[in-house]
């Protein structure tokens, strides 16, 4: 049988052009957004050491606190980050919303990979301290005009503690180095 | 064709007038929370400037070529702030904002009651926090001190890392209050730990043959260390009667626990608090 050079080009072409919008698609894409991916490691955290389930909960919290942080901020609605943020942290969130809302801004968290390291938990069980070096692309609307959009890295120091059903985030604080 | 070519340049020239004309921003490198900075500008025109920082999203319009002032209830919270200056085009840069110094301590003392005599019980973490509770994550010292009635003052200093300076330490040897307190500079943070007794040490009963059975109590309870052990504290009689045991659980008041037993065959007594077992004694028939 003669190979048909021109249909398998036009393979190789669509080939291309998918992978293409494979690879890009998501440093651009501005709609629904994947869940933030977490690594936790708790390899060197002391001067307890942390329970599988603890682990667990503390991980499962903290990306709860990012898809409601992202959430919050993307559409200027104060309701997401209660579940995941109590005193210093969901105060300042909330600081940000409200301020967002009034000079009509508002803030995307897209393609979050965070990098946690656990580096304090406490002797009681009752406070634990995160490093997370966060990686996602940021962008700012004033309205539908996006005036920045840019993949970064920042560094935040996490304190959260046990909620009632769940682990929340106290403090967060972004730092040029741990 | 040319004069609508022509009206449409000068109305591109009209518009640019009102934009800014290149220029760029400068400053701060860096902030301390809750002082005033400021951002220099080049270039001319029209602009519109965005901080968006912590706690914050602030939209103004500006001049290239003036300085744009951030005020110092800007600046409260520590972090990373992203400026923006958008005229034709949008440039943006970051800037940290550091912590002030510690204004006030979180600090965590656990148990609120420890037993006598344990090693390690007793711990305490402090944080350091600015007025505007940023933690204060540059090394820090917090001295601790521990203070009980009749003994002297012990101190820890200790560095905080990571923003956290914590410790453990033993209870001491006698029943009552522990005062913790963690201070850093002027700053002091305090909370009490109640020692209390320990287990039971010697636990002594003796009993007697009264019309209704037995009575039997225990001397007073205390610990090794001579602490009476508090009242409440439940102390449990077994009297073993041939092939039957009966138990009673009695709560220590005023220093002794008390029991009446119904047995009126031989019977082997004893008692026991906690993990302690007390001595046994043995009664005859009635």
């Amino acid at each position: 049988m003669k190979p048909r050079s021109g249909e398998s080009t036009r393979h190789l072409v669509k080939a291309i052009v998918l992978a293409a919008i494979a690879l890009f698609a998501p440093l651009y894409s501005v709609g629904v957004d994947a869940s933030p991916q977490v690594e936790l490691d708790t390899s060197r955290v002391g001067p307890r050491a942390i329970e599988t389930l603890t682990e667990r909960s503390v991980l499962a919290g903290y990306r709860f606190a990012w898809e409601n942080l992202a959430s919050a901020l993307q559409s200027n609605s104060l309701a997401p980050l209660n579940g995941s943020f109590v005193g210093t942290a969901n105060s300042s969130l909330k600081e940000r919303v409200i301020a967002q809302q009034r000079s009509g801004l508002s803030s995307r968290y897209l393609n979050q990979i965070h990098k946690v390291d656990a580096v304090f938990y406490a002797p009681e069980g009752d406070l634990i301290e995160l490093h997370d070096r966060a990686e996602y692309t940021l962008q700012i609307l004033d309205g539908d005009k996006t005036v920045h959009n840019e993949r970064i890295v920042v560094r935040y120091v996490v304190l959260m503690t046990p909620g009632a059903d769940r682990w929340v985030v106290r403090q967060m604080q972004s730092v040029p180095h741990f | 064709m040319w004069s609508k070519v022509a009206g449409t340049l000068a109305v591109f020239c009209l518009a640019g007038a009102s934009f800014a004309q290149g220029g760029e921003l400068r400053g701060p490198a860096s902030a301390i929370a809750g002082h005033p900075a400021s951002i220099s500008t080049t270039g001319s025109g029209a602009a519109t400037f965005y901080l968006i920082g912590p706690g914050i999203a602030l939209k103004r319009e500006v001049k290239m070529g003036k300085d744009i002032a951030l005020a110092s209830q800007e600046l409260q919270n520590a972090g990373e702030y992203l400026r923006i200056v958008c005229a034709d085009t949008c440039q943006s840069a970051e800037f940290f904002v550091s912590p002030e110094k510690p204004a006030s301590l979180a600090f965590l003392v656990h148990p609120s009651r420890a037993p006598v005599g344990e090693n390690d019980v007793i711990s305490a973490v402090a944080l350091p926090f600015d007025r505007f509770e940023n933690m204060v994550l540059a090394p820090t010292e917090v001295d601790f001190q521990l203070t009980a009635k009749s003994v002297a003052p012990v101190s820890h200093r200790v560095t905080t890392q990571d923003g956290i300076a914590w410790f453990r330490t033993n209870s001491g040897r006698s029943a009552g209050a522990l005062q913790v307190e963690a201070s850093v500079d002027d700053v002091s943070a305090r909370r009490i730990v109640q020692q209390v007794a320990s287990n039971p040490c010697n636990l002594h009963i003796k009993g007697q043959r009264t019309a209704k059975g037995i009575s039997v109590e225990t001397d007073p309870v205390h610990d090794c260390a001579g602490n009476p052990v508090p009242d409440g504290t439940i102390v449990t009689f077994t009297a073993k009667d041939g092939q039957e045991t009966s138990t009673v659980d009695s709560p220590i008041k005023r220093g002794v626990a008390r029991a009446e037993l119904t047995a009126s065959g031989p019977v082997v007594i004893s008692a026991a608090s906690g993990v302690v077992m007390g001595n046994e004694i043995r009664m005859g028939a009635q």
